[in-house]
C-alpha cells in the first residue's frame, strides 16, 4: 500500500512495516503517526545493523592486525575475544565526558554527530537483499557517494572546534584529501555503472546474475577488460576516502597523536571510529555490487534452485555481507603493510595520476561497452 | 627582504622575497604569524621526553629549536659520588637502547687509566655483546623510523628479533636491558655453556629476517618516497657540525672509530677484514638524505653479524676478568676513550685524583651532539618531513640529557 | 620522454613493492603468533636472572660487604654478636631504591647473598617494599646450640683454668709453706 502522507517505496521493509503498524494501530493515534513510526523504527534497524557490522569490523581489525604482527589479539573477553567490541563500547560510555577549554563547543558537539549522521543516511540506501531493503533508492550509487562526502564537513568542524593545532592540521589535511580523492573514485565507478546501465544497487546485482554466481561479475576480463584497473583504482580512492593506511594522514598516530580526534574521548571518540568503519563497509559493499557480482555467488544461485523465498534472501544477505568483509580484510591488510604517504604525494597521486588513469579507463571501458561488447555472445 | 619581527614569532614584511617552495611572496600588507607548534614533551614520533619548537607556516617548517633536559637524571655527577665500579649501573642507563655499549665505553676510559690489560676471552665476549647490542639499537631505530613514517608492522618484526637478542643477555647477564654486564677488567662472569652455539643460531636465523626488512620496508615505494631527498645534510655540513655514526656515514663521509681509531680488538677484525663500513651514497635520492643514514644502519645491522661470527670462530677459553683488587684505586690522571656505539662516538672522560670515587666523568653522548643539526636543516621542509628527519636522527633521550 | 617513462616506472613501483610487503604480512597472517600469554603461560626464567634476592641465613656473617657494595645503599643489616654466632634482628633491602644490578652479590665472602628468578612485587603499602630478607630473626637452634656449647665450654675452660691456677696456687702455698716450714726445722736444728 502506497502511504498517502510519505511515499514509501512499495516492498521495501518500511512500507512492511508501515502496513503492519495500520493493522495494529490503536484508534486514539492519529494517522499522519504510523508511517513516521515506520520509518523510525525502519531507521532504528538499519542503525542496529550498521553497528553490528561495525562491532565486528572493529573486533575483525584487532584480529588481522594482531595475527600480522605475530600476536593474538583481543583473547580474554569472549572467546578469542568477540566479545571486545561490547567491552569498548562500554567502557567508553563511562568514560568523562570533556570539552577542552576554549573549543566551540556546538561545534565541537555538533561534528561526530554530523559525520555519523552522514553515514547512516548513506547506509539507508544498501539494500541486505533483494527484497530487503528500506529505501528503493532508483539514485543508489549517486546518493551514497553523495551522503558520505558531507563526512568532510563534520570532520573539519571537529579540528576546528578543538582548538588545538594538532587537530587543525588534521581537519586541513583531512578536507584536501578526501575531496581529492572524490573525483577518481566518481570516475572509477562510471565504468562499471557504464557497463550496467544502472545506478540503483539491487539492479546492478541482478544484472550480474548467471553464470553460477560467478563468471558473470564485472570485474572479469572477459566481461570488461578495463574493469580489474577501473577496480583498483575504486580500491586505492577508497582508502583514501575512509582515511585508511597508507592514506591516514589525518588521524597520522605518530604525527598528530590523533588528527582531528585527538580531543575528543569516551562516547564521542567512538562515534567518529564508527563512522571510519562503517564507512569501510559501506564503500566496499559498493565495490562488491559494482565489481563482484553483489547478491550473486554460487550459493545464491543454490538457494534459487531450490526456490524458496526467504532462503534466497538469506543467501544473498551472507554472499553481500561476506563479499563487504573481504573487502574490509583487504583493506586491514594493506594498512598493516603499508607506510603512510606524505600529504602533498598523496595530492600529486590522486591528482596526477589517479585521475588521468581512471578518466582513460572509463574512455576505454566505453570504447569497449560500444565497439566490442555487442558481439559478445556472453554479455546478453 | 626586509622585515621587521614584532612579537614572538609574527613578522610585518615591507618587501617581498621568494619563499623556500620558489613563489613569490604576495599580499604583503596582510599580518600573518607563523604557527608555533610545540612537538612533545609528550608527543608519540620525538623518541623519548623532548620538546621541539616548531614553527610553521602552514605545513612549511620556518623553524625548529630543541629544549632538552626532560630527562636529565644528573649521571655525571653522581660519577662524583660513587665509587669506579658502582657507577656502572649508572653509564647503562643513558643510552639504554645501546647499554652494553655504554658499559665499554667506561670501563675502557678506567682500564686506560689503570694501564691493565684485558684477557683475551674477555675481549672476545665484550665484542660479541657491543656488536649483538648495536643489532638491537639498530632494530629499534629502523622499527621506530618506520612507525614514524607510518608502516606499524615492521616495528613489531624487529621487536620479535631484538627479544631474542634480550633472551641472549638476560642468560649470560640477568638482565634485558640495563645490562652492567661489562666491568672495569673484563666481564663479570663468563659465559653458561650453549650461549655461544645459541649466539650462532640467532645469526643464522636473523640473515633471513633481515632480508624481509629491507623487503617491507626499506625498499618499499611509499617508505622511499617519504625519506629520500629529505633532510639532506650535506658532507661539509655533517663534519662541520660533530656528527658521529650513521649520521656522518649517510652523508658519504667514511669515517668509523672501529676502523680509524680501533680499540680492544678491531684492529685484528679490520686487518682481517671480516666487515665493510657501509656509507651512504645517494642511491634512491640526494647524498645525506633520510633514505642514506637508514640504510647506512640496515646495512650494519648485518656486517655486525659478521664481526659476532669471526669472534665465535675466534674464541677462546680462559679468565674473563684481569687481575684487580677488589676496592679499585685508580691511579691519578685522565683519560679519554671514545667507541663507536650504535648511535655515533660515545666518549668517556674520566679524571681520577688516586682515590675510591671519580673526580669527574664526562660523557660525550652521540645524540646530544647530532641533536644539533635539526635546526639547521629543519627550516624549509614540511611538517611530517620534520618527523622523518627527527627520526632519522636516532636520538635516545636518555642520552642526550644524562 | 624520462617524465612518461618515470611515471610509469612510479606506478609499477608502487604496486610492485606493495605486494611484496603484502606477501610477507600474509605469510605471517597465517602463521602461529610466537605470544606468549601471561599469566596463564609462562616463558621459562634462566638461572642467572636478577630477580628478588634471597640470602642464606646461615652463611651470612654480617660484614656489610653487600652494603658498602650497593651504589644507592639499599641495604641494610642489624645483628647481634655473641662470640662466633649471630643473632639476627633484621637485613632488610629497599625495593624503591634498587636498581637490580647485582652489584651486592660479587663482594659477598661467604657468597651467600644471590639474586633469584622472582620478578613480581607488588602491595598495597609502600612499607612492604622495604623487604626483609631473613628466613628467621633472633638465632637458629643449632646456632643457639653451638653458642651455649661454646660458652660451656669457655666457661669450662675458664673454670678449669681458675681451678688450675687455685691449685697450682694452692700447690705454691703449699711449696712454699714446706719450703717455710723446711726452713724452719732446719732453723730449729
Amino acid at each position: 500500500m502506497v502511504d498517502p502522507v510519505l511515499s514509501l517505496a512499495a516492498e521495501s521493509q518500511t512500507s512492511q512495516i508501515n502496513d503492519w503498524l495500520w493493522t495494529v494501530k490503536p484508534d486514539f493515534v492519529p494517522g499522519w503517526a504510523v508511517p513516521l513510526t515506520a520509518v523510525l523504527l525502519a531507521v532504528g534497524i538499519a542503525i542496529a545493523i550498521v553497528s553490528m557490522v561495525t562491532m565486528a569490523g572493529t573486533w575483525l581489525e584487532r584480529k588481522v592486525s594482531g595475527h600480522i604482527q605475530c600476536r593474538y589479539g583481543p583473547m580474554r573477553v569472549g572467546w578469542h575475544g568477540w566479545l571486545q567490541p561490547i567491552a569498548d563500547g562500554v567502557k567508553l560510555l563511562l568514560k568523562e565526558d570533556m570539552v577542552p577549554t576554549g573549543a566551540d563547543r556546538p561545534l565541537f558537539l555538533l561534528a561526530p554527530a554530523l559525520v555519523l549522521a552522514s553515514i547512516f543516511g548513506a547506509m539507508v540506501a544498501f539494500p541486505l537483499a533483494p527484497d530487503f531493503y528500506f529505501a528503493d533508492v532508483d539514485l543508489g550509487i549517486f546518493m551514497i557517494l553523495a551522503m558520505t562526502s558531507t563526512t568532510t564537513i563534520g570532520v573539519v568542524m571537529a579540528g576546528w572546534a578543538s582548538n588545538s593545532k594538532w587537530s587543525l592540521y588534521g581537519a586541513m589535511r583531512e578536507a584536501a584529501q578526501v575531496i581529492a580523492y572524490e573525483v577518481p573514485l566518481g570516475i572509477a565507478l562510471l565504468v562499471p555503472v557504464m557497463v550496467a546501465g544502472e545506478f540503483n544497487l539491487i539492479e546492478v546485482s541482478n544484472g550480474q546474475a548467471g553464470g553460477m554466481g560467478v563468471f558473470r561479475w564485472y570485474i572479469w576480463p572477459w566481461m570488461n577488460p578495463f574493469m580489474l584497473p577501473a577496480f583498483v583504482l575504486f580500491f586505492v580512492a577508497i582508502l583514501a576516502e575512509t582515511k585508511r593506511a597508507p592514506f591516514d594522514l589525518p588521524e597520522a598516530e605518530s604525527e598528530l597523536v590523533a588528527g582531528f580526534m585527538t580531543e575528543y574521548s569516551g562516547i564521542r571518540w567512538s562515534f567518529f571510529f564508527m563512522e571510519e568503519y562503517a564507512a569501510m563497509f559501506l564503500y566496499c559493499v559498493v565495490g562488491s555490487f559494482f565489481f563482484f557480482g553483489g547478491f550473486e555467488s554460487p550459493l545464491t544461485s543454490l538457494a534459487r534452485l531450490t526456490d524458496v523465498h526467504v532462503l534466497v534472501q538469506v543467501a544473498a544477505a551472507v554472499t553481500i555481507v561476506t563479499k563487504g568483509f573481504a573487502g574490509l580484510f583487504l583493506m586491514m591488510w594493506l594498512r598493516w603493510t603499508l607506510p603512510r604517504v606524505r600529504i602533498d604525494q598523496v595530492m600529486t597521486m590522486g591528482y596526477k595520476y589517479l585521475t588521468p588513469i581512471a578518466l582513460a579507463c572509463v574512455l576505454g571501458g566505453g570504447a569497449w561497452e560500444v565497439a566490442v561488447s555487442p558481439h559478445l555472445p556472453w554479455v546478453n | 627582504m626586509t622585515s621587521t619581527e614584532t612579537q614572538a614569532g609574527s613578522i610585518t614584511r615591507t618587501e617581498g622575497g621568494v619563499l623556500p617552495t620558489g613563489e613569490r611572496e604576495f599580499m604583503l600588507d596582510v599580518k600573518t604569524s607563523d604557527l608555533e607548534i610545540n612537538m612533545g614533551p609528550q608527543h608519540p614520533a620525538t623518541h623519548g621526553v623532548m620538546r621541539i619548537l616548531c614553527r610553521a607556516d602552514g605545513e612549511l617548517c620556518t623553524g625548529a629549536q630543541p629544549h632538552l633536559g626532560y630527562l636529565h637524571r644528573c649521571a655525571e655527577k653522581i660519577g662524583e659520588s660513587v665509587e669506579w665500579l658502582q657507577y656502572l649501573p649508572y653509564t647503562d642507563r643513558y643510552d639504554y637502547l645501546a647499554a652494553m655499549n655504554n658499559n665499554l665505553g667506561y670501563s675502557m676510559a678506567v682500564e686506560k687509566l689503570m694501564g691493565i690489560e684485558i684477557p683475551r676471552r674477555a675481549l672476545m665476549i665484550r665484542t660479541i655483546c657491543a656488536e649483538l647490542n648495536r643489532i638491537g639499537s639498530h632494530l629499534i631505530a629502523f622499527g621506530t623510523y618506520g612507525l614514524d613514517i607510518g608502516a606499524f608492522t615492521p616495528f613489531l618484526y624487529m621487536f620479535r628479533e631484538r627479544e631474542w637478542m634480550m633472551a641472549l643477555f638476560e642468560k649470560i647477564c640477568g638482565a634485558r636491558l640495563t645490562y652492567s654486564y661489562i666491568r672495569i677488567g673484563g666481564v663479570f662472569n663468563d659465559a653458561p655453556p650453549g650461549w655461544l652455539s645459541e649466539v650462532e643460531r640467532f645469526c643464522d636465523t636473523f640473515d633471513v629476517k633481515w632480508q624481509e626488512y629491507v623487503d617491507l620496508l626499506m625498499v618499499n615505494h611509499i617508505f622511499v618516497k617519504r625519506t629520500a631527498n629529505v633532510g639532506v645534510i650535506p658532507k661539509d655540513m655533517a663534519i662541520d657540525f660533530g656528527l658521529t655514526g650513521p649520521m656522518l656515514r649517510g652523508s658519504g663521509v667514511d669515517w668509523d672509530l672501529r676502523r680509524d681509531e680501533p680499540y680492544e680488538l678491531y684492529d685484528e677484525i679490520c686487518r682481517e677484514g671480516v666487515f665493510e663500513i657501509p656509507l651512504g651514497s645517494g642511491e634512491r635520492g640526494t647524498l645525506g638524505d633520510c633514505w642514506d643514514r637508514v640504510y647506512v644502519r640496515v646495512m650494519e645491522m648485518r656486517e655486525a653479524i659478521k664481526i659476532v661470527r669471526w669472534c665465535l670462530d675466534n674464541i677462546e677459553p680462559g679468565p674473563v676478568i684481569a687481575d684487580i683488587p677488589k676496592t679499585l684505586k685508580i691511579p691519578p690522571g685522565e683519560a679519554y676513550v671514545g667507541i663507536e656505539n650504535p648511535r655515533g662516538e660515545l666518549g668517556h672522560y674520566v679524571v681520577s685524583d688516586g682515590g675510591k670515587v671519580a673526580t669527574r666523568v664526562r660523557v660525550r653522548a652521540p645524540s646530544f651532539v647530532n641533536l644539533a643539526v635539526l635546526e639547521a636543516i629543519m627550516p624549509g621542509t614540511l611538517l611530517a618531513d620534520a618527523i622523518a628527519i627527527i627520526g632519522s636522527t636516532d636520538i635516545v633521550v636518555g642520552e642526550t640529557d644524562r | 620522454m624520462t617524465a612518461v617513462s618515470n611515471y610509469v616506472k612510479n606506478v609499477f613501483d608502487s604496486v610492485r613493492t606493495t605486494l611484496v610487503g603484502m606477501k610477507i604480512t600474509g605469510k605471517y597472517l597465517l602463521q602461529k603468533p610466537i605470544t606468549v600469554q601471561y599469566p596463564d603461560e609462562r616463558l621459562p626464567i634462566p638461572n642467572r636472572y636478577r630477580g628478588i634476592h634471597y640470602l642464606e641465613q646461615e652463611k651470612c656473617i654480617d660484614c656489610l660487604a653487600c652494603a658498602r657494595a650497593c651504589p644507592i645503599d639499599c641495604i641494610e643489616m642489624d645483628a647481634v654478636r655473641h662470640g662466633k654466632e649471630l643473632e639476627w634482628i633484621s637485613f632488610t633491602l629497599d625495593y624503591q631504591k634498587c636498581m637490580f644490578c647485582e652489584l651486592c652479590v660479587y663482594p659477598c665472602p661467604k657468597d651467600c647473598i644471590h639474586m633469584g628468578t622472582e620478578f613480581a612485587f607488588t602491595s598495597y603499602d609502600r612499607s612492604e617494599f622495604v623487604h626483609d630478607l631473613l628466613s628467621y630473626k633472633g638465632m637458629a637452634r643449632e646456632a643457639k646450640t653451638r653458642m651455649i656449647e661454646a660458652e660451656a665450654k669457655k666457661k669450662a675452660k675458664e673454670e678449669a683454668k681458675a681451678a688450675k691456677a687455685a691449685a697450682q696456687a694452692g700447690k705454691d702455698a703449699a711449696e712454699e709453706g714446706e719450703a717455710t716450714a723446711k726452713d724452719g726445722e732446719d732453723n730449729a736444728d
